[in-house]
């Protein structure tokens, strides 16, 4: 028994030391060092380059480093950054700016027109391959190139007039690289890391382990913010942390914890927790909202009877009401509320949910008949649409489309979902053989409906073709008439809304949780967080 | 002189099973990837991407993927056997080079998982004695076998880490980061190492043996520690080779929820990026792992006992 008793001495030793030596945990924050985290999804996967990727975070972790010609404001208009001054040519063609003469990249290199040249270059070049900036510089369709007028003078050249530039040209996603980057490391932008991801941006990568964090430093010499930024000089963050936490329940947790400073991509059922002390900020997307995407020209939705029979036969409102606890609204249009210069109001409510109605369209469109299982049918064939979605889906889309496929059934349609890894997805994407689809696209301009309604638009899931619409959306790119473009848009906006190719449902926001201790953070107009500016103070 | 050629040849056969399990496995991963459906060109460029179909075709010419799959087959042979592990499409790095850098903090996580797993099954299996005890500790056990690796993760983060800040959850550096983590993992493998050595030792004690041992007067804790562990601890060296194969699965979840970067994180990503070269790679990887812990079990085995010495 003694020996036993020895032995289990022993054990209960090693434990303990094991626990004790645990216990010994990294002394406090140092003084303004602040953390951040994020869901940070596919970073890894060759999204550090905006230039080239189209994802939301490759954008909010560029923008730490990148900086832009101009900055928007929070009221939609542009303010100068990198170019002091700006000409627009009569014919809108040529962008002329005026370029700081004080402004070095962080590898040393001096910021002139030929880096401009350089970074919009490398944007158009084939081999970057870019799956968003390109097309937000106008590639394909309006952009020429770039020319160097003098050391500090640059034009950018169109085809014809293409109103969006100003505002594409204030993201991270026409930010600028160092040039010896851009001709030395250009292969490895994708993948990222310090000395490779180097712009003149308020701060400097100085570490970064992929699906784990990124770690910056303040740039010392930084004393070009944009001139709506009420920080001058350096950042007074001397160390930032973005820390990959894909689980939002420890995002969430290690906000409260005090572990974290911000903490973004919060959801609603989170939230709740989030107690004294921090504040949560909510903004709504601009651009397309959550949005189902009904395909015009491969099965069942060819009948325009049968799109608006969809689009009214479930119960939107509810739904989002539930399984978003009240923090999203419901979605009226194809553009999100805070869109600027383009929403239109008149839609809201003059589509509401009404079973009956959406019955009647189905019987007028042929489908009478039932089957064992209660689906319509018109000559032994099943009204049946197959949803396509591509995974990771979140739990709250996933209880969205529950609801969609029941309340559905009820009136005798039947959705058929299908969960698909993003390769398999790809296969029915392309050649599009599928019925519906889903997604939200957030832009600071409605001109993101032409990737989606246009002829042959990329993201043209419904597979439109209107020349009509062609011509409404060609319209309103070219002119720089903010009153004509509202009225070109709310024309796109009046056109889904009878014709019923996507289907929105709600406006999501981004919700982003911070401790009452962060001062100075402002939010771009996607809401996501900006930090320079941001210092850490005593309550 | 016979039993040094015997050792020889055993070693010999050793190495070509190893072989023919490195093989094996490279051959079944290629052609897993090659049957599910997905572009690797597509999913490279994003879900939304807007390029032209030359662009795609000039990438794929770059990766060799517009050869027929044989072909393609015949070349990733090829490299393995000059140690050439390929290049990441997505990463657009060498994949030795992914792999190196990864699977630090996977070994570092792994590796104190399995001492924590080791030093609980032996708390468990050594100081529980008595039916009571032993239906507690065999409900425990399956209640960790049976629980997600996710959801232990979970629960342990949201007491130990933001409940009584005893841990670090977001800081990723030094030793009191990786202690949740490592337990996480080790419980549900804890859980099943136990199960096996107490049932084992059971076993054991009631084998004429350990009578005799008894009867010569032997106490408890030295009839375990000379005679009846090294019986038990047989079936858990077997077992602990598998457990080890099984560690990248649950590294996965691990260093998801904890959000750490490692080896099942890298693999995850390119599963689904289809990012065959880098899942090439890290089957090859754990397949000679595999053989080499295998060769391990052998040789522990024969060390523990005798008589297989005498029978080879």
């Amino acid at each position: 028994m003694l020996t036993s008793r020895r032995l289990g001495a022993a054990v209960s030793v090693i434990a303990a030391s094991a626990l004790l030596a645990g216990c010994a945990a990294p002394s406090g924050p140092v003084e303004q060092s602040l953390t951040f985290a994020i869901e940070g999804a596919n970073l890894s996967a060759g999204h550090m380059d905006p230039h080239s990727s189209q994802l939301d975070v490759s954008a909010l972790v560029g923008r730490n480093v990148l900086d832009s010609l101009v900055a928007q404001d929070t009221d939609g208009s542009f303010v100068p950054w990198l170019a002091t001054s700006w000409e627009i040519s009569d014919d809108q063609l040529h962008y002329t700016f005026q370029l700081r003469d004080d402004v070095t990249f962080t590898d040393g290199e001096p910021f002139n027109a030929e880096a401009v040249k350089a970074n919009f270059d490398h944007i158009t070049a084939e081999e970057t391959a870019s799956a968003h900036a390109a097309s937000m510089l106008g590639a394909g369709a309006a952009y020429v190139d770039t020319t160097v007028d003098d050391e500090y003078t640059v034009s950018v050249n169109f085809s014809t007039p293409y109103a969006p530039f100003l505002q594409a040209a204030s993201t991270s996603l026409l930010g600028f690289y160092s040039p010896k980057v851009l001709t030395e490391s250009a292969d490895k932008l994708k993948t990222g890391g310090p000395d490779v991801t180097v712009g003149s941006g308020p701060f400097i990568l100085t570490e970064y382990v992929p699906d784990q964090e990124l770690v910056y430093t303040a740039n010392p010499d930084y004393n070009w913010g944009p001139e709506n930024a009420e920080h001058t000089g350096a950042s007074d963050i001397e160390d930032l942390t973005i820390r990959i936490l894909p689980e939002t329940s420890v995002r969430t947790g290690a906000l409260t914890s005090d572990e974290v400073d911000i903490a973004t991509n919060l959801t609603p059922n989170t939230i709740d927790q989030v107690g004294d002390g921090f504040t949560v900020k909510s903004a709504e997307y601009p651009g397309i909202p959550y949005s189902i995407h009904v395909n015009e020209s491969y099965g069942v939705f060819k009948d325009p009877l049968v799109r608006e029979a969809f689009s009214i036969g479930f119960d939107i409102d509810s739904a989002v009401d539930s399984i978003f606890f009240g923090q999203f609204q419901r979605a009226w249009s194809v553009l999100g509320p805070t869109t600027p210069n383009s929403y239109d109001k008149s839609l809201e409510g003059s589509w509401p949910y009404d079973a009956k109605k959406a019955g009647e369209l189905l019987d007028q469109a042929g489908w009478t008949e039932r089957d064992s299982e209660g689906y319509r049918t018109k000559d032994g064939k099943r009204l049946s649409a197959r949803w396509i979605a591509y995974t990771p889906i979140p739990d709250d889309r996933a209880a969205l489309a529950d609801v969609i496929q029941s309340d559905l059934k009820d009136i005798g349609f039947e959705i058929k979902r299908e969960a698909l890894e993003p390769a398999a997805y790809n296969e029915q994407y392309g050649p599009r053989t599928y019925d519906l689809t889903d997604w939200s696209f957030a832009n600071v301009d409605a001109d993101g409906l032409r990737s989606h309604f246009h002829t042959g638009g990329f993201q043209n899931a419904s597979t439109v073709s209107d020349p009509e619409l062609d011509q409404l959306l060609d319209d309103a790119v070219a002119t720089s008439d903010e009153s004509v473009r509202t009225g070109l848009y709310e024309q796109v906006q009046q056109w889904n809304a009878k014709e019923h190719l996507m289907v929105p449902i709600y406006v999501p926001s981004l919700l982003t949780g911070y401790s009452d201790t962060v001062k100075g953070l402002t939010f771009d107009l996607y809401g996501r967080p900006l930090f320079y500016g941001a210092s850490i103070g005593a309550e | 002189m016979t039993s040094s050629r015997s050792a020889a040849a055993r070693l010999l056969g050793h190495l070509g099973g190893m072989l023919l399990i490195v093989w094996g496995a490279a051959t079944a991963g290629f052609l897993a990837l090659k049957l599910i459906p997905g572009d690797p060109v597509e999913v490279m460029l994003g879900v939304q991407a807007q390029v032209s179909e030359e662009t795609k075709d000039a990438i794929r010419r770059d990766w060799g993927l517009d050869q027929p799959v044989l072909v393609q087959y015949a070349q990733y042979l090829g490299r393995l056997v000059r140690g050439d592990l390929g290049q990441s499409y997505q990463l657009r790095q060498p994949v030795a080079e992914t792999i190196a850098s990864q699977a630090g903090p996977t070994l570092a996580l792994t590796g104190l998982a399995i001492g924590f797993a080791l030093v609980l099954a032996l708390i468990a299996a050594l100081l529980v004695r008595g039916r009571r005890w032993n239906s507690v500790v065999g409900l425990l056990e399956l209640v960790l076998v049976s629980s997600p690796t996710f959801w232990i993760g979970l629960v342990l983060i949201a007491v130990f880490g933001f409940g009584l800040h005893w841990f670090p959850v977001t800081s990723t550096k030094g030793f009191a980061a990786l202690v949740l983590p490592a337990i996480t993992l080790a419980l549900p493998i804890a859980g099943i190492l136990s199960q096996v050595l107490r049932q084992g030792l059971e076993a054991a004690a009631t084998q004429p043996f350990a009578l005799t041992a008894r009867a010569r007067g032997i106490g408890y804790a030295r009839l375990i520690g000379r005679h009846t562990l090294r019986h038990a601890a047989g079936d858990g060296i077997t077992l602990s080779g598998y457990i080890l194969g099984s560690l990248l699965g649950g590294a996965v979840l691990v260093e998801t929820v904890f959000g750490r970067a490692g080896l099942g994180r890298v693999t995850l990503r390119a599963v689904i990026d289809r990012d065959l070269p880098v899942v090439l790679g890290i089957i090859v990887v754990v397949a000679v792992l595999f053989a080499i812990i295998n060769l391990f079990v052998d040789l522990a085995h024969e060390a523990l006992d005798p008589r297989l010495r005498v029978a080879s």
